[in-house]
């Protein structure tokens, strides 16, 4: 839907905004060189390690309302909330990936979710900081770091690597996040 | 409410009227294009079942009007009639006459069609391709013709549904309202969020009642089905037809038409003996079949009884310990209906044995999971020699079910109450701990009773069914669900009330998760999940299974 897709972008936008004073995003939006195409990542951090969504897939980001635990599903699965009348599920990413958390950050009662829009379906994603909004040259993104070459076939699920600033951003591709196997695993 | 018949005339009404738009479309164009076989075609389904409808409700003479015309454009269509203008003229005349009957139907001081036209009419059928001389000149019907829209549209049943999901959003938003103007105290909110109330509930049951049809719809099938299937095996069946008024959902009839049809096929190909052999059994020699279906409580029971040769259960038992789903001493013990609940299991009536005596075909669990899927029931009832009778019990409506609301480790249930039996409240020194699980004995039978955290929360590889120390508390509450003629006791938390509620089928990809049949928002807000009877019975046993094997080994 159109609106809600505004929405999103809106909430990407003033969080671009905070981004910037705290001095990330706006820098790297200014050094992109004219004509060259622009990648819109939504980056925040799973671990230790910034991941990146990019801004198409995402609907909507907002503070992670009450879930409801889903018994018997797989661990990742949080459960489901109502986010503006939808019921969707809830998944957590660092124990999807089976990333350690960061114990270096207290955990906070807040989180935000991100809601991703997939071909199929709509899946929140819970992060523990606020998720930044970034602008970087598509040239920026390496399509095919040698080491996806080591990784397991089910796990291409990563798009790319981006680096900014010396900072290190894996690309997700939202729309591999559940593999086939995994959604048999729902049905068990 | 307007009378079922009413709104038949209605029905009619408008459907007689389409007809007759259509006609005067196609005639005009067969004018144009006298050989054009398909406008021809058009014309006679058209007439043809103008005059079907016509005679089922009772007008004889528009009936009648159709059949002569039908008559004659069969002979334009065999070539036997010249389509010549003093022919078309009167078959012009004729259709008008048929607009004014169908518009003129409540019209009491009408009277009779012009017997001039009739005779005109017959004139061109009886004298076939010789002079028409003898047609006499009509007075020219529609002078003034009047124009007039039909009272009735026709909805695509994809717009009924949107229509349906909507308005079930706005349920949930209203019992949120209605929920947070009790606590918030203030009159004025009180007054509208009631007025809400009524409206969103006359809205949803209007909605409801639009997607309804009689189950007739599909009823008046089955006499022509029963009777091709009946000639193809050699065997002669009467069925007996009832409850053709009852109402349900377009979408459910929808979806177990194929079951239906897969039913009766089995009773009358496996079900009826040929004649001769029923005739040896001193049977009377047709073989009879009735479809029923009724109102229960707020469910449509539809019963289809045959008068064959029934199953013979102890080829049953013996299919059963054969394929290894029970052992043999249980088969033993098991009720009748128990047993029957079996030929519902996937595959098994593809056991030889069973197919050949008890004659029951393939694919029952396809029957079942049909069922299954719009949260009915099926059960089977069967004397050996005697007769098979299947019983389903189909919801109404699909969105809106009857459901017992209830708490398990701080999170909201929800069971839909066409699976629910009964519920008790049992201390927990009723409840015995037999073969790894728990028992209770409820009002004379024995039950099996499932502690409902034990089998939802706990570590697959820690779960022990048959702990009663895991009970919280001294007085359990039991809901007693029922799935496939077996009878489950689940112990909750805490139990809450029963409440109509919005199933909202569960997303991708969740809804591949088979134990909840969806989930609906408290008025609270919270969100509470619909558990799948069906699912969560196949659940309990093969954890019992698997539990059982590993005390084996």
């Amino acid at each position: 839907m159109p609106t809600k897709k505004d929405k999103a972008l809106e909430t990407a936008l003033t969080q671009e905004e905070t981004a910037a004073s705290s001095g990330n995003g706006k820098e790297e939006s200014a050094k992109i060189k004219v004509n060259e195409p622009l990648l819109h990542l939504i980056v925040f951090k799973l671990g230790a390690e910034y991941y990146g969504i990019k801004i198409e897939q995402v609907k909507e980001v907002t503070v992670t309302p009450s879930i409801t635990r889903m018994p018997r599903t797989p661990d990742f699965i949080k459960g489901v909330a109502n986010i503006r009348g939808d019921i969707i599920a809830i998944m957590n990413l660092e124990e999807r990936f089976g990333i350690r958390p960061d114990t270096s950050v207290a955990a906070s009662d807040l989180t935000y979710t991100l809601v991703i829009e997939a071909k199929e379906y709509s899946i929140g994603v819970v992060v523990r900081e606020v998720p930044q909004s970034l602008n970087l040259a598509v040239s920026k993104m390496d399509k095919t770091p040698s080491f996806l070459q080591d990784i397991a076939v089910q796990e291409n699920y990563i798009e790319g690597i981006a680096k900014v600033d010396n900072r290190l951003i894996i690309v997700l591709d939202m729309f591999k996040i559940l593999s086939s196997d995994e959604i048999k695993q729902l049905s068990n | 409410m307007k009378s079922r018949e009413e709104e038949y005339k209605e029905i009619f009404i408008a459907e007689a009227l389409e007809y007759f738009d259509a006609l005067n479309r196609h005639i005009s164009d067969l004018e144009k294009r006298p050989q054009d076989e398909q406008i021809l075609a058009e014309i006679f389904r058209l007439l043809h079942n103008l005059k079907a409808n016509a005679k089922a409700i009772g007008y004889l003479n528009i009936s009648d009007v159709s059949h002569k015309l039908e008559t004659a454009f069969s002979l334009i269509r065999n070539k036997e009639l010249s389509f010549s203008d003093e022919v078309v003229t009167v078959l012009f005349e004729g259709i008008d006459l048929l607009g004014e009957l169908i518009h003129n139907i409540d019209n009491a001081s009408y009277g009779d069609p012009d017997p001039v036209l009739l005779r005109n009419l017959d004139i061109i059928v009886d004298n076939l391709s010789d002079s028409t001389i003898e047609l006499a000149k009509v007075q020219r019907y529609n002078t003034s013709k009047n124009l007039s829209l039909s009272e009735l549209v026709y909805i695509q049943i994809k717009k009924l549904d949107h229509l349906l999901n909507l308005v079930g959003e706005l349920v949930i938003d209203r019992d949120r309202i209605v929920s947070i103007s009790r606590e918030l105290e203030n009159d004025e909110l009180k007054n509208v969020s009631s007025h809400l109330n009524r409206i969103t509930e006359d809205l949803q049951y209007s909605i409801m009642d639009a997607r309804l049809v009689g189950i007739g719809s599909l009823f008046n099938k089955f006499p022509r089905i029963v009777r091709d299937i009946a000639t193809a095996e050699g065997k002669d069946v009467d069925l007996t037809m009832a409850g053709h008024d009852i109402q349900i959902d377009r979408n459910i009839l929808q979806i177990i038409t194929d079951s239906l049809l897969h039913l009766v096929r089995n009773a009358i190909t496996h079900g009826i003996e040929k004649p001769e052999n029923r005739l040896k059994k001193g049977k009377p020699r047709n073989g009879s079949l009735s479809l029923i279906a009724r109102n229960d409580r707020e469910n449509v029971q539809i019963q289809l009884t045959d008068d064959g040769k029934g199953i013979d259960l102890t080829q049953v038992r013996k299919a059963i310990v054969e394929r290894q789903l029970l052992p043999a001493s249980t088969v033993e013990h098991l009720s009748d209906t128990e047993a029957l609940s079996y030929l519902f299991e996937p595959g098994f009536s593809l056991a030889k044995e069973v197919t050949e005596f008890s004659g029951r075909g393939v694919g029952l669990d396809v029957v079942k999971n049909a069922v299954d899927s719009i949260g009915g029931r099926i059960r089977i009832e069967s004397q050996k020699g005697k007769g098979t009778t299947f019983i389903l019990q189909l919801p109404t409506s699909i969105a809106v079910k009857g459901a017992l609301l209830f708490e398990v480790d701080e999170i909201f249930y929800a069971i839909p109450l066409i699976h629910t039996e009964q519920v008790v409240a049992l201390e927990v020194e009723e409840l015995h701990e037999v073969g790894g699980v728990m028992v209770a004995d409820i009002f004379g039978e024995t039950i099996t009773v499932v502690y409902l955290h034990e089998l939802l929360n706990v570590k697959e590889q820690e779960m022990n069914l048959g702990d009663k120390t895991k009970l919280k508390g001294m007085v359990q509450n039991i809901i007693i669900v029922s799935y496939n003629n077996r009878k489950l006791g689940i112990i909750v938390d805490k139990l809450y009330r029963q409440q109509d509620i919005v199933v909202k089928p569960l997303s991708k990809p969740l809804d591949a998760v088979e134990l909840y049949g969806g989930v609906t928002l408290l008025g609270s807000g919270k969100v509470c999940l619909v558990l799948d009877v069906p699912a969560i019975t196949r659940y309990f046993i093969s954890r019992k299974q698997v539990l059982a094997g590993e005390h084996n080994f």
